[in-house]
């Protein structure tokens, strides 16, 4: 078995012990819960809401929680000395993360399908989900790389929710209709992610979707190497080393 | 195995250099003994040469390349034991290895060093209820399971009942018997007086001597015997060099007509040695 397939699974495993995919079914069951008593029948036009959610903020928190697990259980100086690369365990991190968001998925889908009404292209969203989640797990290793501890990485994940997801949830909600602003906010990364997940519903333009997929593919990849750059001084300086 | 040359070392957070100039060697085979007072920089002497630690300067050969050639293949046949226990603390100790094993090419039985140290019967429980000295062992055996050339311990009796150290420098011996090589951080002179071939003293973030352990026994030792004798009703004490003793014509006028009380033979123990070279006396 490959170093990355190891270290995968051993992230998935954790994520069992720890609690942390226990925590995201609950989560799930919220959104269950909200779909259940807006009464609302055709959910498609909301269920990507859920997903953005869940892709976003939660991609961000659990990069940073795994981390400071292993960070207090000296774990990330033990995996330093082992025969693995950075980039793998940075990309096992960020798959795990995108499994997790795709089970959220697959349970919130199923439920709509059985009780309500819902039209989604899922090989389109499935697709969306992956691209935003890995994009906003990186985002998650930076918040880490400049956190002292868990608190000060909640505050950056609230933050950057506030500063650039409210705008983008207020626009879904249908409360901004200034075309000049909605111009501006092509820009923030969790507007094109929104769009990506939209898209699965139908309505959007190609060029749109195209222009959105590109830019987050490439801010992506830069924010990865930023991601793997840093990673040792984060490593000497965070786990004591 | 390890050529170090003058190694010199500043955490970036720091002003002063942690080493400054270090030099020795290795050899393949070995138990080297790195000793010093706290905060001397044995540590981090330790996590430079296992590639933790970047920005040093300096020269740092490994089978004589330097270490900043070598991929990360050159865990594959590295065994680390730090400092401090390191484990998954909501993994059972079963699943902590089992994890780190599947990134090795080579696995050691655990089972079989499991049973050796004691926590065999305890393999199922999560590292969280495990005991300082039971998660210290299993830091031993984490430490050994890819079957390492090369083993680097961090005071590894440290917090352990003298049945399970004893255990401990016993799988250390054997590792060296196998012809393992072996980088020993320890504060416990007993353990480098049984196990190391060479030991280097740190001092000031220097190497302030470096040599086998019989040789600077030689080098600083005093051969003494003290002895506490009765001379009327007063007790006497006197000291004596162990060497042309018999000659002595004190000594055994003493020994023929006096009442011995105590007779002891003093060699310089590991520990003068240590507070000698590296002048903690004089820091306090
Ligand atoms: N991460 C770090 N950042 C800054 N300074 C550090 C760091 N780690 C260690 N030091 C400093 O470097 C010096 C050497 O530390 P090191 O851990 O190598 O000592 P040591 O010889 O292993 O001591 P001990 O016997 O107590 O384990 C100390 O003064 C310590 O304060
Ligand atoms: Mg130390």
């Amino acid at each position: 078995m490959g170093s990355f397939l190891v270290l995968l699974l051993g992230e998935i495993q954790r994520m069992k012990k720890y609690n942390i995919l226990a925590a995201s079914v609950l989560i799930s069951l919220i959104w269950i819960g909200i779909m259940h008593f807006t009464g609302i029948h055709d959910v498609t036009q909301i269920f990507p809401l859920f997903i953005f959610l869940d892709v976003t903020s939660m991609s961000i928190l659990l990069i940073g929680v795994t981390m400071f697990f292993e960070k207090q259980e000296g774990i990330i100086k033990t995996l330093m000395v082992s025969p693995i690369s950075k980039a793998e365990y940075i990309l096992a991190k960020t798959f795990a993360n995108s499994i997790s968001n795709i089970e959220t998925l697959i349970i919130l889908y199923v439920y709509a399908k059985l009780f309500k009404e819902i039209n989604i292209n899922m090989v389109g969203l499935f697709s969306a989900v992956v691209l935003v989640s890995f994009f906003h797990s990186l985002i998650g290793f930076v918040f880490t790389y400049y956190s002292k501890d868990f608190t000060r990485l909640l505050m950056w994940m609230i933050t950057y929710s506030f500063v650039f997801m409210t705008p983008v949830l207020l626009e879904q909600v249908g409360m901004i209709r200034n075309e000049g602003m909605k111009k501006i906010f092509y820009v923030i990364p969790t507007k094109t992610s929104m769009i990506l997940l939209n898209a699965s519903t139908g309505g959007i333009k190609p060029w749109e979707v195209y222009l959105s997929v590109f830019y987050l593919l490439i801010i992506s990849i830069l924010l990865y190497f930023v991601v793997l750059k840093k990673f040792d001084e984060f490593a000497i300086k965070e786990s004591g080393v | 195995m390890f050529g170090v040359k003058n190694l010199t070392f500043k955490y970036p957070k720091n002003k002063q250099n942690t080493i400054n100039g270090v030099t020795f060697k290795i050899k393949e085979g070995e138990v080297f003994g790195l000793l010093g007072p706290s905060g001397v920089g044995k540590s981090t002497t330790q996590k430079i040469l296992i590639k933790l630690l970047h920005k040093y300067s300096g020269e740092v050969l490994y089978k004589g390349d330097d270490i900043k050639s070598y991929g990360k293949n050159f865990y594959q046949e590295i065994g680390v034991g730090f400092e401090m226990p390191v484990h998954f603390s909501k993994l059972t100790a079963n699943e902590n290895l089992n994890f780190f094993k599947k990134l090795y090419k080579a696995n050691a039985n655990t089972d079989y060093l499991l049973k050796r140290v004691g926590l065999y019967d305890d393999r199922n429980k999560k590292v969280s209820d495990y005991s300082k000295g039971m998660k210290g062992r299993l830091n031993f055996v984490r430490a050994l399971l890819n079957n390492p050339k090369i083993l680097f311990l961090d005071e590894p009796t440290n917090g352990l009942d003298p049945k399970n150290a004893r255990i401990v420098k016993d799988i250390i011996k054997e590792f060296k018997q196998k012809g393992g090589t072996v980088l020993l951080t320890t504060h416990l002179m007993n353990d480098v007086d049984e196990l190391c071939d060479r030991v280097a003293f740190m001092a000031d973030g220097k190497i302030a001597e470096i040599d086998t352990v019989k040789n600077l026994k030689v080098k600083y030792g005093q051969r003494k015997v003290d002895i506490e004798y009765k001379n009327h009703e007063t007790l006497e004490k006197e000291s004596f060099d162990l060497n042309h003793l018999g000659m002595n014509e004190k000594f055994l006028r003493i020994i023929k007509t006096k009442e011995i009380i105590t007779m002891h033979s003093k060699e310089t123990s590991l520990d003068d040695i240590f507070i000698k070279v590296t002048g903690v006396e004089k820091h306090g």
